[in-house]
């Protein structure tokens, strides 16, 4: 599939299906069963895969249309978790298990333990705020020795969920495991420490990229086309330096996006040394952007923006449940700072332009 | 919106071993260069070292050989530069030469005046200045009312400018000038013209900044006259010509690393423990990594011969937004409590009186947002 391919059935696919009725039943609490099928069926959810899987074996910078518009037209699906968890699974040489896939990286704000032998791994633990837990038949544990396990979510064996939501009200569950059985396990193959929570930030990224856009887009419309003292609202300078600023955070957002995206390791191309660097500069920025556009972006539309018939509460909450999902602004820049701070003033530049601190996974 | 959008930028493989080159220029030349030099980043000159640039060939890198140029690629100059301003280098001397005056000579005076100037840049001997806010023209710059008229023996100039950056140390004026009277449309009339300060009839007084350094002039023109062929490019069209200059202007590196030197120093005084410190550092740390890949995006799309304007106007704001926030952060972090006399407390005197001029030289932030605006299809 080439870049604009993807582009165009992104396109054709989430411009025609994904209105706010879906966005609304999802938020009820049903799958989009049919959305679903039609994604997988158009390559979506195995694009990052290897080919030896059963993939399209796409680097990142290649499936951005996806993730950017699972952002822009606000896609109610577990399509990214799928994605990420297809992508790992397939690069440590593990078949991909049909069905949505839920992750989850271990220490990373749960108290997952595994215990047992290699033959009999079981997992114990709760584990708040896993994205889609309800729909997923499989989850992908990312653990800290560096070991990939998938468990089986559907089997009513050692795992329940409790249903939670995020800002966007999006499945955002609540897992008890209680000796949960692995059914596969590899050591993972891309170079990044906490795999999951790494590419889950990536994956998150570029879609707050989408979100920030429609939310501009939204907001530019909605602000030439409301007249308030005789004049469309958006001939105030006021309201242009605001939306500026907002378009310049989303401009940086995307830059940001696609570094990491470009830097990311994929299933061909294993070796991705600015990987680490480009996924937290890009989970740092678009989220301090997703914190100011999304206050431009409800000032600009004054009482209307804030009722739920309108739509920018669909970009807007996602906005807000997406830059603390998979580590917050605050976390992933607590461990840039760590680093630059180790280097040092000597170390500072080099790392900049090599896109990689000392030491850095 | 999709003028807005900036095409990431990929530096080839040629340009790395360049930046081992660069970086080991500059740890000899920078090896004694204390932090109260280093601060000053591009504001800082130094004839001598802009010279020693030129012996590397770093002035007028990409220029066409015939000029004396290198014919290197506008990526490699990147590198130089941006290698240059993160290690504080003084760099302002040649800076307004290197990258305005030098294209503007070449694309609108190709065979009058650029053969005769463009050399001396590129040797390092010419070194240049640009006339263009007057006492009551600032952001409006079309209302500007210094006057050129044509008479036998040259352009006649009378008038006065002020901010002028440097207009003591160059050897050459790109002034702005009224040549016709401004019509229906307030851009018309504008001429730039270039002027050698030697010239009888001008006056160079020093306007003191808040940090007490003499960087920017007033200079009044008395019946100043300059040769018919110092017209740069057509009469009338000068404010087109200057918009032309201005996407080589907002974009360069020298955008958002103009407080590198007190984020270094931060760096060596923060504790890696403190996760105040940390988190702080490391969002700066995440805000120069995007502005760098968005300045290199913006090279590359210049290098392509695109008309990046609008990126450019936005690379300005943001990276502005973070130069700015330095110095706060420090005093957020340090206020109070760097040792006096330290390399910290220097760079953090520094930067809080030199900030609040990087959101109002080279188009304030008020200008640049006006220009996103329309961008934005709200104008």
């Amino acid at each position: 599939m080439s870049d604009s391919l993807i582009e165009q059935s992104v396109q054709r696919l989430f411009a025609e299906e994904v209105d706010k009725g879906v966005r609304e039943r999802t938020e009820a609490g049903a799958l989009d069963e049919r959305l679903w099928r039609l994604t997988v069926d158009s390559g979506f959810s195995l694009a990052l895969a290897s080919e030896a899987a059963g993939g399209i074996g796409e680097s990142w910078s290649a499936v951005v249309p996806i993730l950017h518009g699972i952002g822009y037209w606000q896609v109610p699906l577990p399509l990214a978790e799928t994605m990420v968890g297809a992508l790992l699974l397939s690069a440590a040489g593990l078949a991909v298990p049909a069905g949505p896939i839920a992750l989850i990286e271990q220490g990373q704000g749960n108290d997952l333990s595994a215990s047992g032998s290699v033959a009999s791994l079981r997992l114990r633990g709760t584990v708040p705020h896993v994205a889609w837990a309800r729909h997923a038949h499989t989850a992908l544990v990312s653990l800290a020795d560096g070991r990939l396990a998938l468990i089986e979510l559907r089997s009513g064996k050692g795992a329940t969920c409790e249903p939670q939501v995020d800002h966007a009200g999006m499945p955002a569950d609540t897992l008890r495991l209680d000796g949960a059985a692995c059914i596969a396990q590899a050591a993972n193959a891309l170079p990044l420490a906490q795999p999951v929570w790494s590419l889950g930030a990536l994956a998150r990224s570029i879609m707050m990229v989408g979100a920030l856009e429609s939310a501009l887009e939204q907001s530019v419309r909605y602000a030439n086309e409301r007249v308030q003292f005789g004049r469309p609202i958006g001939k105030n300078q006021a309201l242009q330096q605001q939306l500026a600023l907002m378009a310049g955070d989303a401009a940086a957002a995307r830059m940001a996006a696609l570094a990491a995206a470009a830097d990311a390791p994929s299933s061909a191309q294993t070796d991705a040394p600015a990987g680490a660097f480009s996924i937290a500069v890009a989970k740092v920025r678009c989220g301090e952007a997703a914190t100011r556009a999304t206050g431009i972006a409800h000032q600009v539309h004054g009482a209307i923006g804030f009722t739920r018939e309108h739509t920018l509460h669909f970009a807007t909450r996602r906005l807000w449940a997406w830059r603390e999902q998979f580590g917050s602004d605050a976390t992933w820049a607590q461990r840039l700072g760590r680093l630059a701070i180790g280097g040092g003033a000597k170390g500072f530049w080099p790392a900049l332009t090599r896109r990689r601190f000392e030491g850095m996974l | 919106m999709q003028g807005l959008r900036i095409s990431p930028g990929l530096l080839p493989p040629e340009c790395e071993a360049l930046r081992a080159e660069v970086r080991a220029f500059l740890a000899d030349a920078m090896a004694d260069v204390p932090v109260a030099k280093r601060v000053r980043n591009w504001a800082g000159s130094n004839p001598e070292f802009s010279r020693k640039m030129a012996a590397r060939g770093w002035i007028g890198m990409t220029w066409p050989k015939r000029y004396g140029g290198g014919e290197r690629s506008s990526l490699e100059r990147y590198v130089v530069l941006e290698e240059m301003l993160a290690a504080g280098a003084p760099v302002g001397a040649h800076w307004v030469a290197d990258r305005q005056s030098g294209p503007l000579l070449m694309r609108f005076s190709p065979d009058v005046l650029a053969p005769r100037f463009v050399p001396q840049i590129v040797r390092g001997e010419a070194f240049f200045c640009i006339g263009m806010s007057e006492p009551d023209s600032g952001s409006d710059l079309a209302s500007i009312r210094t006057k050129a008229v044509r008479s036998a023996l040259g352009w006649v100039i009378n008038g006065r400018k002020v901010w002028t950056s440097r207009a003591h140390q160059a050897h050459y004026m790109i002034v702005l000038v009224r040549t016709g009277a401004a019509s229906e449309n307030r851009h018309a009339g504008l001429s730039q013209l270039l002027l050698d300060m030697k010239t009888p009839g001008i006056t160079v007084r020093p306007i003191v900044n808040q940090l007490g350094a003499h960087d920017f002039n007033e200079v009044t023109f008395d019946d100043v006259v300059v040769p018919h062929e110092h017209l740069i490019g057509t009469e009338g069209e000068g404010w087109k010509q200057v918009g032309a200059e201005l996407a080589f202007e907002r974009s360069g590196p020298e955008r958002y690393l103009s407080s590198t030197q007190l984020l270094l120093e931060m760096l060596d005084a923060a504790d890696a423990n403190d996760p105040r410190h940390a988190v702080a550092l490391g969002r700066v740390v995440a805000h120069y990594a995007t502005m760098r890949q968005m300045s290199l995006g913006v090279a590359g799309m210049l290098a392509r011969g695109e008309n990046p304007a609008l990126p450019a106007a936005l690379v300005k704001d943001q990276g502005a937004l973070i130069e700015q926030a330095m110095p706060d952060l420090a005093h957020e972090l340090f206020g109070g409590n760097a040792p006096p006399g330290s390399r910290l407390e220097h760079a953090m005197r520094y930067t809080a009186l030199a900030a609040p001029s990087f959101s109002l030289r080279g188009g304030t932030r008020e200008i640049l947002r006006g220009i996103i605006a329309k961008g934005l299809d709200l104008r």
